[in-house]
């Protein structure tokens, strides 16, 4: 198979034909930020960058979306869908970190009910990862068998050459149609270009196997009385993360008879989230509604749908007001699964 | 910083607090919250420029937890938050051991070292670097360079602005908003047990991240920061959508303070200005 390498320029070109195309084109930009990009040249590559603030999530599962309005009509209620926006989506330059949620969260969202306002939008898209060089306290891909040169979720990845020029992989037939597609802008690679190694490797924190098996039986530990106690309950991490895929659905009344319901973010660090209607809360303080956090992440994701419900890409601890560090608390997990795994 | 361990493991072996909400390293070097419960705990105990939380945030969950004083370490701005919840009758001063510190200044990026380009605005405007009263004090003061204030130039510009602009101005700002409530968590003085967005019946306000949702949920927090804010600035920090939440509250109390001869937090007998009345208030705003 020939192998090809991309110029930034043109990877900036073929940016301008698909907004031409009417795609959606989501890249980093300047401000180290995932953005629908208005025209090419927002568009800035850089693998050393730390993982943006926010993941691209939303761009396939937004923080808010209408389910469908509802118009009182005398003694009737008609019922409207929404315009869906069916334009392609194309992401550019995700870390491994960031392409790999895709498929994770996917799972979750075609498992009984097939969600059309997911599938529509990921159906439809096309992911351009590029290798990772940076790395941080808070980074952990390789901990969970992913890595920086990972090519999960990514259909088409970039590894960074010498002279703003890429090594381009076509990771999956859709991935092969676009750089088809797209062909003129891509050259054969005689190997001129030097590549961009990372500098080192990331260190190896904990053993998820290990922690697997201390979380299936520790559900009453008392590490979980403080492991979450200064959390203040906020939804940060979970807003950030690019995996974490709870929402709520809601009614919200627009004048007296009129309305739409709408499907939004919601997280587990929120009191309200298990409050029953009765008023019963069965996660009724912060060090309960924490360890549900860990614990769906990297035990009852991995139980029903095998996959670590994480990608190690740091972001909920970067951003937590109280430093909360999930990695820190693997890692404690890690260190007293080598003593027992007997309930305390 | 042993002079605060050892305040710190007296209190805890004298019972003198059941437990103390202080700042620890973590092994990445990071200072962050936690609680001391024993004397042991308390070798743990540091303060540097760092210690950005207000740990005043804490109280609620704490307050009804047990026998004894909750002990606390406290900033000269952070005890403005213990003052006004004290004023506001949500914690009794008897139930506090209050180590006050010293603060030389705490930095607005905690990824970044202390500098005159790296301190939070408030540190400009703090009047007292030792808390005004206390049950133990520990730390040296420092001096050092007071950062500019950035804010008050923005402040100027937006206050010259027309009220489309600013409606403009501030669309783009709560467009951002992700209704993670960050802000409203991290506040000291946010301590409803039931935020008005989660009653929902009627649902006042809408919960979704639309224009209007996150418009209505950024101004009612504002209206009830109104003369309460204490000026901790956790709210802007706490943002993961960096929107200039403290513009708003800082304005308000401003206004507090220009129109009510008030600032809230500053002393424990004077009645909160929100639930009070003065025939000497002044009344040209009804019309």
């Amino acid at each position: 198979m020939e192998e090809y390498i991309v110029s930034l320029d043109n990877l900036k070109k073929i940016a301008d034909e698909l907004l031409n195309n009417h795609c959606r084109v989501i890249g980093t930009t300047s401000e180290n930020k995932f953005k629908e990009l208005n025209y090419a040249e927002e568009l800035v590559l850089n693998p050393g960058a730390v993982p943006t603030s926010s993941s691209f999530k939303e761009f396939f599962f937004p923080k808010t979306e209408p389910l469908f309005f509802y118009k009182q009509n005398h003694s009737n209620v008609d019922l409207f869908n929404p315009i869906q926006d069916k334009s392609k989506i194309v992401i550019i330059g995700a870390k491994p970190c960031d392409a790999a949620s895709l498929p994770i969260i996917s799972k979750v969202f075609n498992w009984d009910y097939k969600d059309d306002l997911f599938n529509s939008r990921y159906d439809n898209s096309l992911i351009i990862g590029m290798s990772c060089h940076y790395s941080d306290e808070f980074c952990f891909c390789n901990d969970l068998g992913s890595s920086p040169e990972n090519m999960k979720g990514s259909d088409v990845f970039l590894k960074p050459l010498a002279d703003n020029y890429f090594k381009v992989v076509s990771v999956t037939p859709k991935g092969a149609e676009f750089i088809n597609e797209y062909q003129k802008y891509f050259e054969k690679d005689l190997g001129k270009n030097k590549s961009l190694e990372r500098k080192e490797e990331n260190p190896k924190h904990f053993d998820y196997d290990k922690v697997k098996t201390w979380l299936d039986n520790n559900f009453e530990n008392k590490f979980w009385d403080t492991a979450g106690e200064m959390c203040l309950g906020c939804a940060q991490c979970a807003f950030v993360c690019p995996t974490c895929h709870c929402f709520d659905i809601v009614d919200e009344q627009n004048g007296s008879c009129a309305g739409r319901r709408a499907k939004n973010w919601d997280a587990c660090q929120f009191s309200l989230f298990t409050k029953h209607a009765s008023g019963h809360n069965p996660r009724d303080n912060q060090e309960k509604r924490y360890r549900q956090r860990i614990s769906h992440k990297f035990k009852y994701y991995m139980d029903k749908f095998d996959e670590v419900l994480c990608t190690g890409c740091g972001r909920c601890s970067r951003g937590c007001p109280v430093s909360l560090d999930i990695l820190q608390i693997v890692e404690e997990i890690n260190s007293l699964s080598g003593n027992s795994n007997s309930i305390q | 910083m042993n002079e605060l361990k050892q305040i710190c493991k007296e209190a805890l072996t004298e019972k003198k607090a059941r437990f103390i909400i202080a700042y620890r390293e973590d092994k990445n070097k990071k200072t962050k919250p936690f609680i001391a419960r024993t004397p042991e705990d308390a070798e743990q105990i540091i303060f540097n420029h760092q210690a950005v939380n207000n740990l005043a945030v804490y109280f609620p969950r704490f307050k009804n937890s047990g026998e004894g004083k909750i002990g606390i370490v406290v900033k000269s701005c952070d005890l403005k938050a213990v003052t006004a919840l004290i004023q506001e009758n949500q914690i009794k001063r008897d139930d506090l051991f209050i180590i006050g510190v010293n603060c030389s200044g705490v930095v607005r990026d905690t990824t970044m070292e202390f500098s005159n380009d790296n301190t939070q605005i408030k540190c400009k405007y703090c009047q007292a670097k030792t808390p005004p009263y206390y049950d133990e004090l520990a730390e040296e003061s420092k001096e050092f360079e007071m950062p500019d204030d950035d804010q008050a130039e923005l402040m100027a510009r937006i206050e010259k602005m027309s009220s489309d602009e600013r409606l403009e101005f501030w669309s783009a700002e709560f467009e951002k908003c992700i209704k993670c409530y960050a802000c409203r968590q991290v506040c000291p003085m946010c301590y409803c047990e039931k935020c008005i967005v989660e009653k929902s019946e009627p649902q006042w306000i809408d919960t979704s991240s639309t224009a209007r949702g996150n418009f209505s949920w950024n101004i009612i927090r504002a209206f009830h920061m109104a003369g309460r804010c204490i000026g901790c600035h956790e709210c802007e920090r706490a943002c993961p959508m960096d929107i200039p939440l403290t513009l708003l509250t800082r304005k308000m109390g401003m206004v507090a303070s220009s129109e009510f001869g008030y600032r809230h937090g500053m002393s424990l007998t004077e009645p909160a200005l929100i639930g009070t009345y003065s025939t000497s208030d002044k009344e040209d705003f009804i019309k």
